[in-house]
């Protein structure tokens, strides 16, 4: 697709975990991931904890460079057909924790004028912008702009964060877990900023969290990650109402209600993923799936269109009644 | 296990190169001739070639090296400049004279600075506690070449109770664990058990302290302070990286003990390297300090195994 | 601009910003032991500092009729060495010699070792362990004998013996470089950092630096004591600083023979190197807690 403003390519991540040459294991963090975002629209990644959600997010920022695969930024690999520096303006990230991601020896002011001047901006214009962002975030430059990140509020350092990433000007943005941290109150008034910082600067966002109920409120599209693989990627309404992928379905199944009195802190799923390091055969998800059946540890489902611009990785979808 | 400690042997090979690598370089960054202690003033060039010659000055270093390396495998460290004896035996005669003295000052402190841990530990923020971290305090910072003086000035010049220096009637070669002899190791025995003392009791008080507030020991902790049970529980806990310390503390005792040796000239390596560095004698420095070096390398390895043995959760690292 | 106003989280707000400096030096002005630590060792170096003006005598003028004379002897409240030189006056001269050898190799190898560290952390990967590995050759020594290695191998002299004790303080200050920037660089503002296209060198200048030269300069400073102890110890033994220079470690060598005349005077200059060497460890122990620093 040519209007895609960013896309992964076959990315392979591995980490090694131990053991050489015959003994090495390695975890498989991104198996041959591939998917591709338009521009303006926001992408949701939801998943367990450890299925590779945050090292996807490295990826496509390019802080990691992946065993195999690419990264391409308006259809140009990124790091060869785009020069890292000029990807990184263009591409930028937030991190889940607002404290671990400011340096604690740096004013607010500082931390979000940094980036521009590796770029090229004088310190003065880079600070009078940073006062004018910390101010488009709602942080009165004047109060916040001299503090350290320790003196102020987990919500006010996201917003610092966001501020930051927002000085390059760039047209996507990363979120990893970039609200998961915050108290309910504080996730929502983020959450509206990020919406309207979208609308004003035509932004393209990855949104990754664990939080079904907020991916659903602020993703155009979702893409559903389990052990380090897709499984399902379509339309928001449609992921969320028919889903078709047996996983989307429990994940779905196990959401919180909206109903506050209601909400659990339940895993979505019994028990917990197979270990990455040696993951079941075939379909991965065979192990914990209620619907598994012949072929599904034998070989794994590859990629089903099930709709429009809607896959599902799974053998149930195989039967020819799903071509609509 | 077995892994470990073949994987762990496997890493100490590289070090002890290394190791070697350093004492060869000694004789080399030392400035001037390394003959020039034997070579009288008007040698000629002659004699001097000779004996670059003979003592195989004049081959390449990796060469040199290599040729040395493997004497030394063998066990000879070459001759002495100054006596022209063989260093390795020169060596192993000392060494036998440092190991009385390091396990002897090693049992001393860690007997006392154990028991003080230990006891500070138990009654934390007691005065006791502050007595205890207070000499810690005082232990490493003190000149413990100093303190031996000061221990000979009270316990020999003043009281008259102990000799001053040297090893006993037997001199240098002959020790025997009788009281003529004895007397001798008490002051530098002492002074040198300082060293560890404070080390140890730092390491014990935290240790105890740690084991105290697990929860499991606050439970039993009910049943009194100094209760059977949560003495053995302590100990027992305590004990493996104790040792540890007092394993390392010996090995930094045998390479450390050349001031001490110096000031109650104690016929020991530290003694020996003394005279080594006054006559120049660069094959006798070399080759004692490749033997203490090598003991030091050796006991951290044993230490190690020793170690992870007691405590298999150590073997991960 | 509503998002503003209705952020209820400000609880962590404190009226004025304050530095993290400003921090650690009230809480080091708590600490009492620090504080009279810190005196101490300040009087030492202004000693030093204006020893000229301080010593009553001329630290090399001896005379041979004062020689070892006791302490308390009208003129000489110290008394006077074995050459009849004023006790008092050469150990306030003293002072210079045995700090400078003390403090330099810990200040030069804090210089290098954080270079070697800082690099091999930011580094990582296969440049780290051949870093590391070199340095576990140097650890394999203990600290005495490889300075006395290398200075009984260079000779005596005051150039040889700051170069044998900065060699022994460099992989220390390494490891700890190394270890405090490994963990640094592991937090997400140096990914961010990274994330923001600046090169490597200046990451470690702006982000990494600043928050790893504290934890690095406390360890340092612990290893002052040690150096002290360390650089007197060379002159102890006659390498280091050589006569007639005032400096402790030599003046303890020297005054050894007259142990059995004048004991107490003997062991003066003893009382100076531990006065320092204990007060610049509990100033370290100080600085240490007052920067939350684990051990």
């Amino acid at each position: 697709m040519s209007d895609a403003i960013l896309s992964a390519h076959n990315l392979v991540k591995h980490f090694h975990a131990g053991g050489w040459g015959a003994a090495r294991k390695v975890v498989r963090a991104v198996d041959d991931v591939s998917f591709e975002v338009a521009e303006g629209e926001t992408l949701g990644v939801v998943g367990e904890s450890g299925c590779g959600k945050s090292t996807t997010a490295r990826l496509l920022t390019h802080l990691l460079a992946p065993n195999s695969g690419e990264v391409r930024y308006r259809g140009r690999v990124a790091g060869t057909e785009v020069p890292l520096k000029t990807f990184r303006r263009h591409v930028q990230m937030v991190f889940q924790d607002s404290y671990a991601s400011l340096n604690p020896r740096m004013t607010m002011l500082d931390a979000v004028a940094f980036g521009p001047t590796v770029h090229g901006i004088d310190r003065a214009e880079a600070r009078r912008r940073a006062g004018a962002l910390l101010e488009r975030v709602g942080l009165d430059p004047a109060r916040f702009g001299p503090r350290y990140p320790h003196e102020i509020s987990g919500g006010q350092r996201q917003r610092v964060n966001i501020a930051r990433a927002l000085a390059f000007d760039p047209d996507v943005i990363v979120l990893d877990e970039a609200v998961s941290a915050l108290d309910k109150s504080v996730e929502a008034q983020v959450l509206n900023l990020l919406t309207e910082l979208r609308r004003e600067r035509n932004l393209t966002y990855i949104f990754i969290s664990h939080d079904l109920n907020v991916v659903r409120h602020i993703s155009d599209r979702v893409m559903v990650m389990y052990l380090g693989e897709v499984v399902e990627i379509g339309p928001t309404r449609t992921i969320y109402d028919r889903p078709r992928h047996p996983y989307t379905g429990a994940l779905l199944a196990a959401m919180p209600s909206l109903d506050p009195d209601r909400r659990t802190l339940e895993a979505p799923l019994q028990g917990d993923p197979p270990n990455p390091i040696d993951p079941p055969s075939g379909c991965r998800f065979h192990t914990r799936c209620a619907q598994a059946h012949g072929p599904c540890p034998l070989h794994a489902p590859g990629s089903i269109a099930v709709g429009h611009r809607h896959i599902a990785a799974c053998h149930l979808n195989a039967v020819p009644e799903a071509a609509t | 296990m077995l892994i470990f400690t073949l994987r762990r042997i496997a890493y100490t090979i590289p070090i002890m190169l290394g190791v070697s690598l350093v004492c060869f370089a000694l004789v080399h960054i030392s400035p001037g001739d390394p003959l020039v202690s034997i070579l009288p003033p008007d040698a000629s060039v002659d004699l001097q070639q000779q004996l670059m010659a003979i003592y195989g000055f004049d081959r390449s270093y990796p060469e040199q090296f290599i040729r040395w390396l493997s004497r030394a495998l063998q066990g000879d460290l070459g001759n002495s400049i100054a006596t022209g004896r063989p260093v390795t035996s020169e060596v192993m005669n000392a060494v036998g004279n440092t190991l009385i003295l390091a396990v002897t000052a090693t049992i001393i402190g860690f007997t006392f600075g154990g028991l003080f841990g230990f006891v500070a530990g138990f009654f934390r923020d007691s005065w006791i506690d502050k007595l205890a971290s207070t000499l810690a305090v005082v232990g490493v910072s003190v000149p413990h070449y100093w303190l031996g003086m000061v221990l000979v000035i009270v316990f020999s010049v003043e009281l008259g109770w102990f000799p001053a220096t040297g090893a006993g009637p037997g001199g240098s070669s002959q020790w025997s664990w009788d009281w003529d002899h004895l007397r001798h190791l008490v002051l530098p025995a002492v002074t040198m058990s300082v060293i560890p003392m404070g080390i140890v009791a730092r390491t014990v008080r935290a240790l105890v302290a740690d084991i105290l507030q697990q929860e499991f020991v606050t439970g039993l902790r009910a049943k009194g302070l100094l209760d059977r049970g949560v003495l053995a529980h302590v100990i027992k806990n305590a004990a493996p990286t104790a040792l540890a310390v007092m394993g390392l503390q010996l090995g930094y005792l045998l390479g450390g003990s050349i001031l001490i040796e110096t000031v109650f000239s104690w016929p020991g390596t530290g003694f020996l390297l003394g005279q080594a560095i006054f006559q120049r004698d660069l094959p006798l420095l070399q080759g004692t300090i490749l033997v203490l070096a090598m003991f030091f390398v050796i006991l951290n390895l044993v230490v190690d195994v020793v170690q992870s043995a007691l405590d298999p959760r150590l073997q991960r690292g | 601009m509503a998002v503003a106003q209705t952020d209820f989280d400000t609880l962590a707000t404190a009226d004025k910003p304050q530095g993290y400096w400003r921090g650690v030096g009230r809480r080091f002005l708590r600490d009492k032991v620090a504080v009279a630590a810190a005196c101490v060792a300040g009087g030492m170096i202004l000693m030093a500092v204006f020893a000229p003006w301080v010593a009553p005598q001329d630290p090399f003028q001896g005379t041979m009729i004062r020689r070892l004379s006791p302490i308390g002897s009208e003129g000489y409240p110290l008394g006077a060495d074995e050459l009849g030189r004023d006790m008092l006056s050469r150990l306030i001269y003293g002072a210079r010699l045995s700090l400078f050898m003390g403090v330099t190799p810990v200040l030069i190898a804090f210089l290098i070792g954080s270079a070697i560290g800082i690099a091999a952390g930011y580094a990582g990967g296969w440049v780290n362990s051949i870093i590391m590995r070199v340095l576990d050759v140097f650890y394999a020594f203990p600290s005495v004998l490889l300075a006395i290695a290398i200075s009984g191998a260079l000779g005596a002299g005051i150039l040889n013996g700051l170069l044998s004790l900065t060699v022994v303080f460099i992989p220390p200050i390494a490891r700890v470089a190394e270890s405090v920037t490994t963990s640094v660089r592991k937090l997400e503002y140096i990914e961010a950092a990274v994330a923001s296209g600046a090169s490597a060198f200046t990451i470690v200048r702006v982000h990494v630096l600043g928050n790893v030269l504290g934890p690095i300069f406390v360890y340092a400073t612990s290893l002052i004591s040690v150096s002290m102890i360390l650089a007197a110890g060379l002159s102890f033994l006659g390498l280091g600083v050589s006569p007639p220079n005032p400096e402790w470690g030599l003046m303890l060598n020297t005054l050894r023979n007259a142990i059995y005349v004048q004991p107490w005077l003997a062991a003066l200059p003893g009382v100076m190197i531990f006065l320092t060497s204990i007060s610049f460890n509990m100033l370290s122990d100080g600085l240490r807690s007052a920067m939350d620093i684990k051990q």
